[in-house]
């Protein structure tokens, strides 16, 4: 009876220990996680705004200097005018890179024609070079459209270039079954009618994971707005952010948490489908 | 084993598929030969004027179409076509001279136009061969009386049987520019003098294997290419193993029964997730620089401050730029990891139990096999990202030449030795021949990787 119980408590107090464990283990990652961006934050209520005047990772006074001189002292850093830019040049490429990704996947996944497993074999290939050599190349082609400077030039960098990362939408077309189709078309309903009300509302997850990779990829990219866009009133805010010193840090804090706050709201709001949307275009059984 | 044979037997099949080219060809030719043999007057008419033939056959509509295209490209190869197609072999003879006000050839945009201009000759003569078996098809039509098949029903085919077809011409079309012609410039610069001193207005020549003979030849490329290459490598490896085992792990953590509000300990890796790269590493940089805060407590401490990221901090450095990466890089494996894993089927665990095997052995025999089968295109492409991860060390060390590299740190990737070399420095066709030997590499070892894994094999399997 008493060994019983020695066992039973033995037990317990091993339970005990696990959770313990396990949520020491996730106190310290979420510290982890969660510190630089606290850092920053702090930051940028820092009322001196150099990161030399700080007390380690605290500021030693603290105001709103940062977000008013962020908004209002726009004649060398134009902030309001570059979050407006950036956000025109994403959500358009978003919307025409969406269209693009998720035809191409469709059709890699449902139809097959000639072609089909020459091109998909070139897009694997060619996803392996490293991009920026190709920079030159569009950067000279971008003169010779009379593009340079324009953002248009980059919204149609961004949504041609965009299909060639279809493979995760194509694994998730592949795991809707096929039945699917047949049953819609022996109904009468053409390919064009099948993908536009059967396929795409079961395709939720996977559109609103492209829409967002789609979304974040001009949001944060600096590589081809540094190369293509001169005047600074045209700069997105990751180049303007990137021409701030160390001087400035605290408004290059404020800056980012304002250009971090819209994706870290969409992700909060759309991780379930990210979630599902990403798990079905990997998994392939 | 499997996969040495498969080698094997790759290599073998090798002799008798060359022997069994003409026969393929002729198969693939089968179709033509029949059409010139069989075709009518009005087939040729077609052929000679694109478009005629079917306006013979009283098919307004398409031939006016393939006769206007056939008047646009003609349009284009007189005014610019037969020009961009010439200068892209001799990529211009006309030196530029200030003095007598002469505008000189620019060779590289010839290079880029000649380029474009061949993309538009395959596509007219794909739409040219188009035009020729629609106008057969006609024909035939017409032969065994029956109505040949009207232009509104050809349209609303459009959208049904080649739906395809309508689909993928504007990504396909958008790719060929802005994807592969830049790629295919690369690749072509390689095999030419571009670089140094001579960029427009200069004249820019072919010069053949030359840069490759040079790579090997002259000490300055040579020992940095074999530095960067080995530490490359080890980068890739380590990166990878670190975000893909650490994102499992927390994945793992997270699913665990005993936690309590997952929805709350997942929001800081996802925090972490979303916020843009370049302001994540930008802050990392400040926080690790002379004046950061990581140094500000040394020096409070009584110590001096530490260099983590300057000119002599290999190892450090090194170690920082993976922590960093980590952080960027272990959300996105955690999301995805626990999408698979609650796809996993639960009898196994609770077999497992029954039979009495430990968590870990649990780990080991079932979920670890799991979730390396469904993550391994995930892995190759995560394998390459970070191979080519350009970010991390751009931010972090950018802009510094350390001794015994040539224009390169020792932290620095191949991708940003090439960035160096061509963007910072000019030198363009050296740079771009290094990238095609990096590319043949790593596109070897991922291609075999991919055709050999399940996931390309059993595509059909959900069919």
């Amino acid at each position: 009876m008493n060994k019983t119980k020695a066992k039973v408590a033995k037990a317990k107090t091993k339970k005990i220990l696990n959770v313990l464990i396990t949520y020491c283990i996730l106190i310290v990652v979420a510290f982890i996680f969660f510190f630089p961006c606290l850092w920053l934050i702090l930051a940028s209520f820092s009322k001196s705004g150099s990161i030399y005047s700080f007390d380690g990772f605290f500021p030693t006074e603290y105001g709103f200097d940062a977000f008013k001189s962020l908004f209002t002292d726009t004649v060398m850093y134009n902030y309001p005018k570059w979050f407006l830019n950036t956000l025109f040049i994403a959500v358009m490429s978003c919307i025409l890179g969406t269209i693009f990704t998720i035809l191409t996947a469709y059709c890699m996944s449902r139809f097959r024609f000639k072609s089909r497993k020459a091109m998909m074999k070139t897009t694997l290939i060619l996803g392996m070079f490293p991009s920026f050599m190709g920079t030159i190349a569009v950067y000279l082609m971008m003169t010779q459209f009379n593009l340079i400077n324009q953002h248009w030039g980059l919204i149609l960098i961004y949504s041609a270039q965009a299909p060639m990362g279809y493979m995760v939408q194509k694994g998730f077309f592949d795991t809707i079954p096929y039945s699917i189709d047949e049953a819609a078309r022996i109904d009468g309903a053409s390919n064009f009618t099948v993908f536009v009300k059967f396929i795409l509302p079961m395709s939720k997850p996977i559109l609103v994971y492209t829409a967002l990779t789609a979304f974040t990829w001009p949001w944060s990219d600096f590589i081809l707005p540094k190369m293509l866009l001169v005047d600074k009133d045209l700069y997105t805010v990751a180049v303007g952010l990137m021409s701030l010193g160390e001087t400035e840090f605290a408004r290059f804090a404020a800056g980012s948490i304002f250009i971090a706050i819209p994706i870290i709201i969409l992700y909060f709001c759309l991780v379930k489908y990210m979630i599902n949307g990403m798990a079905a275009g990997a998994v392939k059984e | 084993m499997k996969t040495a044979q498969k080698i094997k037997s790759f290599f073998k099949d090798i002799p008798s598929k060359i022997k069994s080219i003409p026969k393929r060809l002729s198969v693939r030719f089968a179709g033509a030969k029949e059409i010139i043999t069989q075709g009518n007057g009005k087939v040729a008419a077609s052929m000679l004027v694109m478009g005629l033939g079917q306006l013979l056959y009283a098919q307004w509509a398409k031939g006016f179409m393939f006769f206007i295209i056939q008047i646009a490209f003609i349009v284009y190869f007189v005014l610019t076509g037969a020009t961009d197609l010439f200068g892209f072999f001799t990529l211009g003879s006309r030196e530029s001279n200030a003095w007598y006000g002469v505008d000189g050839d620019n060779s590289v945009v010839m290079l880029i136009m000649g380029i474009l201009s061949i993309l538009i000759i395959i596509l007219y003569v794909a739409i040219y061969i188009a035009n020729v078996k629609d106008a057969y098809r006609t024909q035939c039509a017409a032969d065994t009386l029956k109505q040949p098949t009207k232009f509104k029903k050809e349209l609303g085919s459009l959208l049904d049987k080649s739906f395809h077809k309508t689909a993928l011409a504007l990504p396909v079309v958008g790719v060929c520019v802005f994807s592969i012609l830049p790629i295919v410039f690369m690749i072509l610069i390689a095999f030419t003098n571009y670089g140094g001193d001579i960029v427009p207005p200069a004249l820019v020549d072919w010069v053949g294997f030359e840069n490759f003979g040079k790579i090997l030849s002259l000490g300055q490329f040579a020992p940095t290419f074999f530095k960067i290459f080995g530490w490359n490598m080890l980068w890739a490896v380590l990166a990878t193993a670190i975000n893909y085992f650490a994102g499992l792990g927390l994945a793992l953590l997270l699913n665990k029964k005993c936690v309590k509000g997952k929805v709350f300990w997942r929001a800081f890796p996802i925090l972490a997730y979303a916020i843009p790269g370049f302001i994540t590493l930008l802050g990392f940089k400040f926080m690790f620089s002379y004046g950061g805060p990581i140094n500000y407590y040394i020096q409070q401490g009584g110590g001096e401050a530490v260099g983590f990221l300057g000119l002599d901090a290999k190892w450090t450095a090194r170690f920082i730029g993976l922590a960093v990466n980590a952080w960027i890089s272990i959300p996105s494996t955690m999301l995805l990891a626990t999408g698979i894993l609650s796809n996993i089927n639960t009898d196994l665990y609770e077999a497992a139990r029954v039979d009495g095997a430990s968590a870990w052995r649990q780990f080991i025999k079932i979920t670890l096999p799991y979730v390396l089968f469904a993550t391994t295109p995930v892995l190759i492409s995560q394998f390459i990202g970070n191979f080519n991860n350009f970010g991390i060390f751009y931010f972090l060390r950018g802009g510094l030449y350390v001794d015994g590299y040539f224009l390169a740190s020792d932290t620095d990737l191949l991708i940003n030795w090439l960035y160096n070399m061509s963007i910072d420095n000019n030198y363009y066709s050296i740079g771009a021949a290094i990238s095609l030997v990096i590319f043949v590499i790593t596109s070897i070892i991922s291609l075999t990787v991919y055709v050999l894994s399940p996931s390309y094999k059993q595509e059909e399997t959900f069919r």
